[in-house]
């Protein structure tokens, strides 16, 4: 059990770690811009989610004439609009629509796409599609904000997106084991071993090892205030998303968090997969907006959600799909406006094989960052991005 | 240019060194043994290893009811031969091989094949014919299955193994374009496998398999070569390409050298590579007995595995009970890296990437655990600094604790995670 002066000890310990670094914390938070109490959620479905069989354009008939096999049949889709509807997995979603509360974004994507997993998903990191960049969006929105604890990754490793020039972000497996017990008659000997000053690779860790100690205190002192509100499917992206909203019911002060679904890179039998991921999803969603709901807090929660890039138009001969270009995004909360947000992809005029896109999904991170953090999207995303107006 | 040799006799803070770095540590008696010697016979020494095993290993993958079980004791097994086995760099290229060609157990989930291709990567661990590395690993089921290879059809083709032939496994980004990732696919259509396929099969073996009516036959351009290429032809030219030296050279020296490598040390590894047509041996051979590698300290952050292996080597091979090595199998995972598991097909990025909260939390749970809880290990002899740290003198602040203690700190500090 950590106490209080634990608690003020190894805060001074993280601002000692960070003090000399640019951006954070040298520059008094005080100068941190935004209003503190509302919370972005980020959702990365990994591996290249296809957009076509996510939100379906269900009128089309060049979309049965691509995907033979794996098209979703009309009679399964849940519709939206007179063109489009839902894969039907993502059912426990739709009051969260009819309510407004829902929004899809149509073919998003940037310029020049890249089929690589790693390079596509570096640039949704970065937001740079010319991949000059090293850290990423959210990292830089963290030194912006100024608290090296502004922003975290629910989950083992963190994403290239909270990584800033001399830090990374915290990343929270789950949020009980997320607590240092020293050994008793140790603390002494571990803070001047801890304290020694040291150089290069050997100076990070030390300084990785007295942040976490902070995080760790600030996370316990608060996360006894929440009792779950919802019940929550079982599986990891649940509980994930369940400890996502123990962290926003403790207050602890995180402006972002981070959640990943991986499975997404369905190059044969996609239907059994997708379907299946889908169903996760959307369970997970729907819970953790009731959840978020009953503790009052919905009010200052969105989600936005993306995947690295949708997939080939034409399915390939496993009953796949190989990779694409652009793909949806999604947003949910009672502040985003609900509904389809862009014009759908023409699958009559292919580049290569795959859609082509219309929307910058920078425009849409421009839309979070300042319509709901209250940020500099310029300095973050390094220019301007119209995009479209999911948020109220 | 070549490398410069390292020309002086090893210190024994040289022994800590290439021990740290080329069998994830040692004890002081072990690091003893080679204060003195010269750099190349040490190299070429660790190099010369066998196929033999650790003996006596628990786990036995063949035994397993279903094929989850089956993946739980492969890697258990695995990780026994990294702990007891005789051979721990061919272990480490066996680990670091795995993190290049990457096959995941997501997708591969069959006793023999997991099997055959962890036989691959050792009997290749310094290999001297990287091409021929390459087919063997693009023919084994085990890629065929995970990168959809054996779905790749005349007419429809599948991309994926294709794209990350170039992307992943051989010249990297850069020296091709979609046209090539395309052009390859149909080169190597046709190729599957027999046998072991679907849940109920999972003890069953598998082989490659050739079906030459699936197989398009027509003329292709493949990397600026034309011709009616086969799916062999496409995996030699890629293999063989000049930019799969510097891209796997890149590769070994992340293992060996640095989380971020010297170019110039890098190209004059890609030209060895060159010259000796691939031969990953004698690439090794003249890395590890190189004055880069001996003045390149503490510049690799150890992932969980070597940690792991790392502290237990270190502590003189302890023998733990099955279901701990079972359990530490598992903690590596929450730390990062789970064995045959890595998130993507790009493999662990490792460096920095291994460092966040809950793997520093869970690296501190471990070492608590092998030398303060109840069922830590019994040790003969304490670790001296010299077989943690690599350095005669111990950590400030641990001077006064009983042994256990300045294990248990020195294995949390900054200077254990680093080699």
């Amino acid at each position: 059990m950590t106490t209080r002066r634990d608690f003020l000890k190894y805060s001074a310990l993280a601002v000692a770690a960070t003090s000399g670094m640019p951006g954070f914390l040298a520059r008094a938070a005080a100068q941190a811009q935004g209003n503190g109490t509302k919370t972005l959620v980020v959702i990365q479905l990994t591996g290249g989610n296809d957009g076509l069989n996510t939100l379906i354009p269900y009128s089309n008939g060049a979309y049965y004439a691509a995907r033979p096999t794996i098209a979703i049949p009309k009679k399964d889709v849940l519709t939206l609009t007179p063109d489009l509807g839902m894969h039907p997995a993502l059912k426990p979603l739709m009051p969260l629509w009819d309510a407004g509360q829902f929004a899809w974004m149509e073919n998003v994507g940037y310029p020049n796409p890249n089929r690589s997993h790693f390079a596509s998903m570096a640039i949704w990191h970065t937001a740079d599609p010319t991949q000059a960049q090293g850290d990423g969006w959210i990292g830089r929105l963290a030194e912006k904000i100024g608290d090296p604890f502004c922003a975290s990754n629910v989950g083992g490793t963190t994403p290239q997106a909270l990584r800033a020039s001399e830090f990374s972000l915290p990343s929270i497996e789950t949020v009980d084991g997320f607590q240092v017990k020293l050994p008793q008659g140790l603390e002494g000997a571990f803070e001047s071993m801890l304290n020694t000053p040291r150089r290069g690779e050997a100076e990070y860790l030390s300084r990785a090892t007295r942040q976490m100690m902070a995080n760790t205190a600030r996370v316990q002192q608060n996360v006894q205030k929440y009792k779950a509100g919802a019940t929550y499917p079982e599986g990891r992206f649940a509980s994930q998303l369940r400890d996502a909203a123990r962290l926003i019911a403790a207050g602890v002060g995180q402006r972002v968090l981070y959640v990943s679904l991986g499975g997404f890179d369905t190059h044969a039998g996609q239907r059994a997969d997708q379907d299946e991921l889908l169903g996760i999803l959307a369970g997970g969603l729907s819970a953790f907006q009731a959840d978020l709901e009953r503790q009052g807090l919905a009010d200052g929660v969105i989600v936005m959600g993306f995947s690295e890039f949708g997939r080939r138009v034409a399915e390939n001969d496993s009953a796949g799909t190989d990779h694409g270009k652009g793909s949806v995004m999604f947003a949910l909360g009672k502040s985003v406006r609900g509904g389809i947000h862009g014009d759908s992809p023409d699958l009559e005029n292919l580049s290569d094989g795959d859609i082509r896109y219309k929307q910058d999904f920078r425009g849409v991170y421009e839309g979070a960052l300042t319509r709901w953090l209250d940020l500099d999207a310029r300095a973050i995303l390094g220019g301007n991005f119209p995009g479209p107006q999911w948020l109220a | 240019m070549s490398l410069t040799p390292y020309t002086r006799p090893l210190s024994a803070e040289d022994a800590a060194h290439f021990l740290r770095r080329t069998a994830f540590g040692a004890t002081d008696a072990q690091i003893r043994a080679l204060a003195g010697k010269d750099a190349r016979a040490v190299a070429r020494h660790h190099l010369n290893f066998g196929q033999d095993r650790a003996s006596g290993n628990p786990f036995d993958p063949a035994q397993a009811a279903t094929p989850f079980a089956g993946v739980q004791l492969t890697r258990a097994a695995w990780l026994y031969e990294l702990l007891y086995g005789p051979h721990p760099l061919r272990e480490l290229l066996t680990l670091t091989w795995s993190n290049h060609f990457v096959v995941g157990t997501d997708k591969v989930r069959n006793v023999p094949v997991l099997a055959e291709y962890l036989a691959l990567l050792r009997r290749h661990a310094a290999t001297t014919d990287f091409a021929r590395f390459t087919l063997e690993v693009a023919q084994s089921p085990a890629m065929l299955r995970y990168l959809d290879a054996d779905q790749n059809r005349k007419g429809r083709p599948n991309e994926n193994f294709s794209r990350e032939l170039l992307e992943l496994f051989t010249t990297g980004i850069g020296p091709y374009t979609e046209k090539d990732v395309q052009e390859g696919a149909r080169a190597l259509t046709g190729w599957t496998f027999r046998g072991g396929r679907g849940n109920q099969k999972f003890l069953e073996a598998s082989e490659y398999f050739f079906i030459s009516r699936e197989h398009d036959g027509g003329r292709k351009t493949y990397l600026g070569q034309s011709g009616n290429l086969r799916g062999e032809d496409v995996v030699r030219i890629a293999a063989t390409h000049p930019a799969t030296a510097a891209f796997v050279a890149r590769k070994l020296h992340r293992a060996f050298i640095a989380d971020e490598p010297d170019p110039a040390a890098v190209a004059a590894s890609a030209e060895t590579f060159r010259r000796t047509h691939g031969n990953v041996r004698a690439v090794l051979e003249e890395l590890l007995a190189s004055d880069h590698f001996y003045t390149q300290r503490a510049s690799i952050i150890r992932g969980p595995v070597a940690f792991i292996v790392g502290a237990l080597r270190t502590l003189g091979q302890p023998p733990l009970e099955p279901k701990q090595l079972l359990n530490l199998a598992q903690t590596a995972g929450k730390m990062g890296q789970f064995l045959l598991q890595p998130d993507t097909v790009k493999g662990w990025d490792g460096g920095r990437e291994w460092i966040n909260d809950t793997a520093l939390l869970t690296r501190m749970q471990v070492a608590a655990s092998l030398t303060l809880s109840g069922n830590a290990p019994k040790l003969e002899t304490a670790p001296t600094p010299l077989a943690l740290l690599g350095r005669e003198t111990p950590l400030p602040g641990t001077e006064r604790l009983n042994d256990r203690q300045r294990t248990y700190l020195t294995l949390i500090s900054p200077e254990f995670q680093l080699a």
